[in-house]
């Protein structure tokens, strides 16, 4: 006989209900469901590559685990380590470019 | 293929993942398979069953990191895995989300598990009709091919050993022998420069000393037709003969006027196209020798044979993401400078100063330039066969086989054609004199477009070596109506500057500095044993040395 797996419980459909979703979130999902969210991290790859961001981070997770030795660095702290560098070094040019895009897809989109 | 050593290392899985697969086996994986999602460009995502946003089950955020619990496929946020792996026993392998990859909680580290990733690359297979066929049936002949020519060129360098050593006492002037100048013609440097890359090319070298075309039997068969190959061969003896005065290769340039009709004149040519005209020469009067009616890209002429690679060009439809493969024959790659920092305007009245732009190009740069992806632009869209319909694309070009001699040409005049005119870019570029070519082949390629993924693609050769050294470079100087070639050779590590007629030892600041036009390198091993510096090495290194080149043949 099959040894059934260990469910959760199934989520209450009644709580899910009453909460109405943030105006934060109704962008969130318009953004998936047209695809345009795809589109932005596509777009977003592609500037952070050419501008040298992501060598700069490889350079950076790189000296880390020297650091730290090979073996005793797990994903999570070199994620917990280099984000806020990451984000701190971001070119403001980028960041006006991803804003403007997401403003005339707002704008289209007539939320 | 999976007979084959991969290129790539296997990591130990961590202690809850073996546990996790004795206890579970497969199934989570194949059940996971139905939620995969692939985008065009080759990433893939869980996408979860309902159509709702996927939320961490602890805080109900949607943000940063998600995992999806491979046994109750719950998800949880990276703040809360560990805490999912705390109330659920045993619970320990999440996939993201977001990639396709998976993490173990309880390490709170990414680990790798082959089967997963064949999970996920079979879906990718599946979702993306994938035009695999004529690849397979050409990695089949390539295989073929190896086994046929390692076989020769074993040959070829066990004979050009033990000449080396009779030939050696020959050599009595300080200079290497076979450095030879080559008298100027009238306007013959584009000639000279690449006779003499090519005069230094080991394994074409070791084909022409060894008698390998021989010019009785050839006059005998073609009834006294000239022939390239046969001048070759002649210039190849006079040369290693050495003797130390400039040579005139009068014959051979006649000869190659009389193949290539349109450009026989006393009037400046372009080196590149002198050196695709001789191999070409060469190839015609070899396969016909051979009686080989097959198409280029299984040619074993020698000017094939020694600088014949594959090129992969993956055009991919941005909508469906169906991407069809080709494979090209190449006897060179031609390189795009950089030149989006110098403007048509500065260059056109006045010289560019040589320190201008120096830091920006590199041959690695141009190299990058060459095998990224590329959109192509919305008035050339491309018919799709998934879509049936004309689409947006993106091009990559790859390696899909490196040659014996790798030649690399820079595009160095441009045409364009809003101005009708041609320009020469005179800007300086960096290379390297030895050069690692792996993340410009198809293997590395195609698995950069998928990620981390442990599964053997097309084409993953371990055995393979794709390092090169230099051992030719061709320059020009002057302008695009009227300038000078010169070669600068690269022997025992020593730089030596072939001008027409004169040869002179120079330092390799000076070849670094100089402006190339066309590149020749060769794999290390072969560049290393064509110097007859074996003697240094030690009997093991030499054996197993041996045996590498005979597997890169």
């Amino acid at each position: 006989m099959r040894k059934s797996v260990n469910r959760p419980p199934t989520p209450d459909v009644m709580e899910n209900q009453g909460k109405e979703p943030t105006f934060q979130e109704l962008i969130n999902i318009e953004l998936i469901e047209s695809g345009e969210k795809e589109r932005l991290m596509e777009l977003l790859r592609e500037r952070l590559i050419e501008c040298g961001w992501k060598d700069e981070m490889k350079a950076l997770c790189r000296a880390f685990i020297k650091k730290k030795g090979r073996n005793n660095v797990t994903v999570d702290d070199l994620v917990h380590v280099i984000t806020p560098k990451g984000r701190a070094s971001i070119p403001d040019s980028i960041k006006a470019e991803l804003l403007q895009r997401i403003r005339t897809f707002l704008v289209s989109a007539a939320l | 293929m999976s007979t084959r050593k991969p290129s790539y290392t296997n990591p130990k899985p961590c202690k809850h993942l073996s546990a996790y697969k004795l206890k579970h086996g497969l199934s989570g994986y194949k059940s996971l398979q139905k939620c995969l999602k692939t985008t065009p460009n080759g990433r893939t995502s869980v996408q979860n069953p309902g159509t709702e946003i996927p939320r961490c089950s602890s805080c109900n955020g949607y943000q940063g990191r998600l995992y999806i619990c491979l046994i109750c496929s719950s998800i949880s946020c990276s703040s809360h895995a560990l805490l999912h792996t705390q109330s659920e026993i045993g619970h320990y392998l999440a996939v993201d989300i977001e990639r396709a990859e998976l993490y173990c909680c309880a390490c709170s580290d990414q680990v790798y598990d082959p089967d997963f990733d064949k999970t996920v690359m079979s879906k990718h297979m599946v979702d993306l009709p994938y035009s695999t066929n004529s690849a397979d049936s050409i990695g089949e002949r390539l295989c073929e091919r190896k086994r046929l020519g390692s076989g020769v060129e074993l040959v070829d360098l066990k004979k050009a050993e033990k000449s080396a050593l009779t030939r050696d006492q020959r050599a009595k002037s300080c200079y290497p022998l076979g450095l030879r100048g080559l008298t100027n013609l009238g306007n013959t440097c584009f000639m000279n420069s690449v006779l003499q890359a090519l005069l230094h090319a080991p394994p074409l070298r070791n084909y022409f000393l060894s008698d390998r075309h021989n010019p009785k039997t050839c006059r005998k068969r073609t009834a006294n037709r000239l022939c390239l190959p046969c001048e070759l061969h002649g210039i190849f003896s006079a040369v290693y003969l050495g003797d130390r005065t400039p040579y005139s290769p009068a014959q051979f340039l006649y000869s190659w006027w009389q193949h290539s009709e349109n450009l026989a004149s006393y009037e400046q040519q372009d080196a590149h196209e002198f050196f695709i005209s001789v191999l070409d020469g060469i190839h015609e009067k070899e396969s016909k020798a051979r009686n080989q009616t097959r198409d280029t890209g299984d040619c074993q002429c020698i000017a094939h044979r020694v600088f014949s690679g594959l090129l992969r060009s993956d055009v991919t439809c941005m909508t469906c993401g169906f991407t069809s493969t080709t494979y090209d024959p190449c006897l060179d790659i031609s390189l795009n400078l950089d030149t989006s920092h110098c403007s048509w305007s500065d260059a056109s009245n006045k010289p560019v100063k040589p320190n201008d732009n120096s830091s920006s190009s590199t041959l690695l740069g141009c190299l990058d330039l060459f095998t990224k992806p590329e959109k192509l632009g919305s008035d050339q869209k491309l018919y799709c066969q998934n879509c049936e319909e004309l689409r947006d694309s993106s091009k990559q070009m790859s390696i899909r086989k490196l040659p014996l001699v790798l030649c690399l040409h820079i595009k160095r005049f441009e045409h364009s054609l809003v101005r009708k005119m041609m320009r020469k870019i005179d800007s300086y570029l960096h290379f390297p004199f030895s050069l690692d070519m792996t993340p410009y082949l198809s293997s590395s390629i195609v698995r950069n477009r998928f990620g981390n993924r442990i599964f053997a693609f097309e084409g993953d050769e371990s055995d393979i070596s794709t390092e090169f050294e230099i051992f030719a470079v061709v320059t020009h100087s002057g302008t695009l109506e009227s300038g000078h070639y010169v070669t600068y050779l690269r022997i025992k590590n020593q730089w030596y500057k072939c001008d027409n007629a004169w040869i002179n030892e120079v330092d390799e600041g000076i070849v670094r500095a100089s402006q190339c036009y066309m590149m020749f390198y060769v794999h290390k091993m072969l560049y290393y044993k064509s110097h007859e510096d074996l003697s240094r090495l030690p009997i093991s290194t030499r054996i197993e040395a041996f045996h590498r080149v005979a597997g890169c043949c």
